[in-house]
């Protein structure tokens, strides 16, 4: 079965490498050095047959002052911000500065290097020597400024476009906490971050994948604490994508991760700004992916999906019944249905006589069995549920309000399934919303009906059976190098008691050992002892005594 | 050369504490099911005591196993036996322990099999039962060793908390009384109780095979003395537990007593006939059980015919343990009547051989010295 998985990683390793190399035209595209030049008109040329007659390409020609350097600016239209480019790049050059009139003094020899320190106002400026490199940047939003007879071209960051402000996170909604959420731009994302996070180390390091989309990639890691290894494994991995477009981060997570055939997910996502700086700070890794809300966290234990922000801003009583609560619904989601299935079948002495009883008096006119019933009930709560995802809301309380009553009504009083049944697939139901991490409970989901299936042919036994092979892959998987189950195994008891129950605060001395990060601690011990009046004259004594011994 | 062979074989490495655990479920899986009936039908109340008799001579072994590990650090006994006796000789014993480890695994598949067939699934086949425990065995070891003792973590808080929430529950069916009289036993047949390998903590010689691959070798005679005396101190626990409640004479008439044990407690009329779910505990322990033998088989038999890999021989392994899992004993009685007694040939196996090869290794030490 390993064997299987190794083969087909193979193969798919194989087909990521026999991507069809560009066509000729690309290549001849992708060659500047060939087709470049310094000459205005040949290069706008250029431009324009590269570029080709793409509406939102606007190509500003002028002049300086008495026709003595012929200039253009290339901008795409949307994406820049017309007035910056209009008060501090053309006008400065057509009519110089409050301060200076350089507009007089540009010559075509000079004009390069005065344009660049004296005349442009823009604050984000850069140099490159080609016009391919121009045309990239261009394409993200900046504006390249030509001179004519110099090969060097000014680039100006004028990025601006439409965007959506900073909202609540939809998916991952929370009482307690800060409600903003990730927005699908990415420099508002990094200043999120950044506000957070107001420290020097913090690095926020740029990455490009996809041949055509050439999606910013950014890795945000705190440099003094992350594990260097795990880091360069990410961006082995991240360099090695070679594909044609990147449109989600979802991409990125399947390229990456260890074992691409699993069911379970191995990276973590989140939406949540203040999870992903809890991430960061914790040392781990964060993947942003240019164009959507979604961050990845790297490396991923099993166990972080089943945690939530807010268990962290809770009182920590009120966190740790709510861990303990969803790790039960885990085992809910996961067993309920089958076991049921197998004591109906197999175990009925398990049952008091008086619960056998009605149960077996309700399934007397059921004509189906157990199995059937289950498999029926929990598929059309599958349907039913994946019909209301999508749906505008009132339409979709329309199907709830349909299925419910199917559900719930007319399916046990036709005599189709039997309300022990109901009540089990509700409760299974219910315990899979229970889980934060929607690709965490799909997959929790999906193994249901193979386990149903067994506890239906071998009662628990099969249940544990089909338990036990979950658990051979869960034991085998790792999330870049650090196993997947940590630290409930594998972890030291310190971590092993935070991931059952949430200590408070002045208790996270540490953070997680299997990162192996270049700082564990986090903060100081002894913080939490509150110093009573009493103690604090017992202080000041100590240290007036101290002084005295100092002195003498 | 053999060095760097069992790192190519193994390339894992497991923490002192995960083998102390290994051992626990090695030593625990079984013993718990089956030496509480026969102990007690040869010893009466004082069973308890051959058990803890036992985990003496486990520490023994466990003592003779540990030095033979730290006179030949990174090697298995596959290898030092090889080292000592010569290629041959050392392959011959090397074979021997394969061949017990097999064995242990056939007695468990088959124990498991029978236990299962006669206590809640009569109508199923006993072959269904062997053929998949062992094909989850072989795929955890395909996985490999870190993978298994990884599980075990796991696996291990369930087996060991219920056995405890089992302890606790059943208080209310205890009489101390049944215990009388106490240490009312002869010298002879309690040590004669005491070796046979199911109470003597003979699981303790498969560190000779796991301890090159631990992360802290010199831990190994610590974490190994405190999982055997913490299994057999349950064991011991245990077969109080029976006594307490049933005395020696009911305790020895169910043919798997803990069985009877579990069905006998009834809290507030709704915890009662939880035994499936202690079954369902229990497989977990016998899988682990299973793997960590077929591993150590699986591993000798690729050191001594020098596989480069573990995975050829694994499979071919598991098929022989089953073959050999239903041509053992004809039935249940047959295997209970081998499992409680004891032969020499057991005797040399967990302390004549380690003994011989620690011999030996102290005359070459001498002889290279004088």
């Amino acid at each position: 079965m390993a064997n299987a998985f190794t083969f087909l990683k193979k193969i798919l390793i194989r087909k990521k490498q026999s991507l069809p190399p560009q066509t000729d035209k690309e290549e001849a595209a992708q060659k500047p050095e060939n087709d470049d030049t310094p000459v205005l008109s040949e290069r706008l040329a250029l431009i324009k047959k590269r570029l080709g007659e793409s509406n939102d390409v606007v190509i500003r020609e002028f002049n300086t002052s008495r026709d003595r350097v012929k200039l253009a600016l290339l901008f795409i239209d949307g994406l820049v911000d017309k007035k910056l480019i209009n008060d501090n790049i053309i006008q400065p050059i057509l009519s110089g500065t409050i301060a200076h009139d350089y507009a007089e003094k540009i010559t075509a020899d000079n004009a390069f290097e005065l344009i660049k320190k004296h005349v442009a106002t823009a604050s984000e400026l850069s140099q490159v020597s080609n016009l391919t490199q121009a045309i990239k940047m261009v394409l993200s939003g900046d504006t390249a400024l030509f001179i004519d007879g110099e090969q060097r071209i000014i680039i100006f960051g004028t990025r601006m476009w439409e965007k959506r402000s900073v909202d609540e996170p939809v998916t991952e909604a929370a009482v307690r906490g800060p409600r903003e959420g990730f927005t699908e731009t990415m420099r508002i994302n990094t200043s999120l971050l950044r506000r957070r996070i107001k420290n020097e180390n913090l690095r926020i390091e740029t990455m490009k994948a996809g041949r055509r989309t050439a999606t910013d990639i950014n890795l945000v890691y705190i440099n003094d604490i992350v594990n260097m290894d795990t880091l360069a494994e990410v961006r082995r991995r991240i360099a090695a994508i070679d594909t044609d477009a990147i449109l989600e981060s979802g991409y990125i997570e399947e390229y990456i991760e260890d074992v691409p055939f699993s069911i379970f997910p191995q990276i973590e996502h989140t939406e949540r700004v203040d999870k992903a700086a809890a991430a960061i700070l914790e040392g781990r890794i964060l993947v942003m992916t240019d164009n959507t809300p979604f961050m990845l966290i790297i490396p991923t234990s099993f166990f972080q999906f089943l945690q939530a922000s807010e268990d962290f801003y809770e009182r920590p009583f009120a966190a740790t019944f709510l861990r303990l609560l969803r790790l039960f619904a885990l085992n809910i989601a996961l067993i309920l249905p089958a076991s049921y299935v197998a004591v109906i079948n197999f175990h009925q002495e398990m049952l008091p006589t008086s619960l056998l009883l009605n149960i077996a008096a309700a399934r007397e006119g059921i004509p189906f069995p157990a199995l059937a019933e289950a498999l029926l009930m929990e598929s059309t709560f599958e349907v039913l549920r994946e019909a209301g995802v999508r749906l505008p809301k009132t339409v979709g309380q329309a199907v709830s309000i349909v299925g419910g009553l199917v559900i719930g009504d007319a399916a046990i009083r036709a005599g189709l399934v039997s309300p022990g049944m109901v009540i089990v697939v509700a409760a299974t139901a219910i315990s899979t919303f229970a889980i934060p991490a929607f690709n965490a409970s799909i997959s929790l989901r999906i193994l249901r009906f193979p386990l149903i299936i067994l506890g239906a042919v071998m009662g628990l036994y099969g249940v544990i059976f089909g338990l036990i092979i979950i658990l051979i892959h869960l034991a085998g998987l790792q999330s870049f190098g650090v196993p997947y189950l940590t630290p409930l195994v594998h972890g030291t008891a310190d971590d092993m008691v935070k991931t059952l129950i949430r200590p408070p605060w002045w208790l996270y001395t540490f953070r997680p050992r299997l990162l192996n990060l270049q700082q564990q601690r986090r903060q100081a011990m002894n913080i939490w002892a509150p110093t009573t009046p009493f103690e604090e004259r017992e202080l000041a004594h100590e240290q007036t005594s101290e002084q005295d011994a100092g002195e003498g | 050369m053999s060095k760097r062979q069992s790192r190519m074989l193994e390339k894992g490495k497991i923490s002192p504490r995960q083998a102390g655990e290994l051992l626990v479920i090695a030593l625990n899986a079984t013993s718990i099911l089956l030496v509480p009936s026969f102990t007690v039908k040869q010893l009466g109340q004082n069973a308890w005591l051959a058990v803890l008799l036992g985990t003496l001579w486990g520490v023994v072994t466990l003592s003779l196993v540990y030095w033979l590990g730290r006179k030949h650090p990174g090697q298995t006994i596959f290898q030092y036996s090889q080292t000592l006796l010569g290629r041959w000789l050392g392959k011959a014993v090397g074979l021997v322990y394969i061949w017990n480890f097999l064995q242990v695994v056939a007695i468990v598949i088959r124990e498991f099999g029978d236990f299962m067939t006669t206590s809640f699934m009569p109508n199923t086949p006993l072959s269904v039962f062997s053929l998949s425990l062992v094909f989850l065995a072989v795929w955890s070891v395909y996985a490999g060793l870190e993978v298994i003792a990884r599980m075990n973590e796991f696996i291990i808080i369930l087996v060991i908390s219920s056995l405890y929430i089992i302890l606790l529950l059943s208080l209310g069916n205890w009489d101390l009384g049944n215990l009388q009289p106490l240490f009312t036993v002869q010298f002879l047949p309690l040590l004669k109780t005491s070796l046979v390998p199911e109470v003597w903590a003979v699981d303790t010689v498969s560190f000779a095979v796991i301890m090159p691959f631990l992360t802290r070798p010199k831990q190994a005679f610590a974490v190994g003395t405190a999982a055997t005396v913490f299994a057999n101190g349950l064991v011991a626990v245990g077969i109080l537990a029976l006594l307490a409640t049933f005395g020696p004479y009911f305790t020895v008439i169910p043919r798997f007593p803990i069985l009877t044990f579990v069905r006998a407690i009834n809290v507030a009329r709704i915890l009662s006939r939880f035994e499936v779910l202690v079954m369902v505990v229990w497989v977990a322990g016998v899988f682990i059980k299973t793997s960590y033998y077929l591993y150590c088989a699986s591993l000798g038999l690729a050191q001594i015919t020098d596989l480069r890999e573990i995975r050829p021989v694994v499979l071919p392994l598991g098929i022989i343990a089953i073959v050999r899992s239903f041509s053992m004993y004809k039935n249940i009685s047959e295997l209970e009547t081998a499992v409680s007694s004891t032969n020499p040939a057991i005797l040399s196996l967990y302390f004549g051989i380690p003994l011989m090869l620690l011999l030996v290794t102290w005359f070459r030490e001498k002889f290279a010295q004088g």
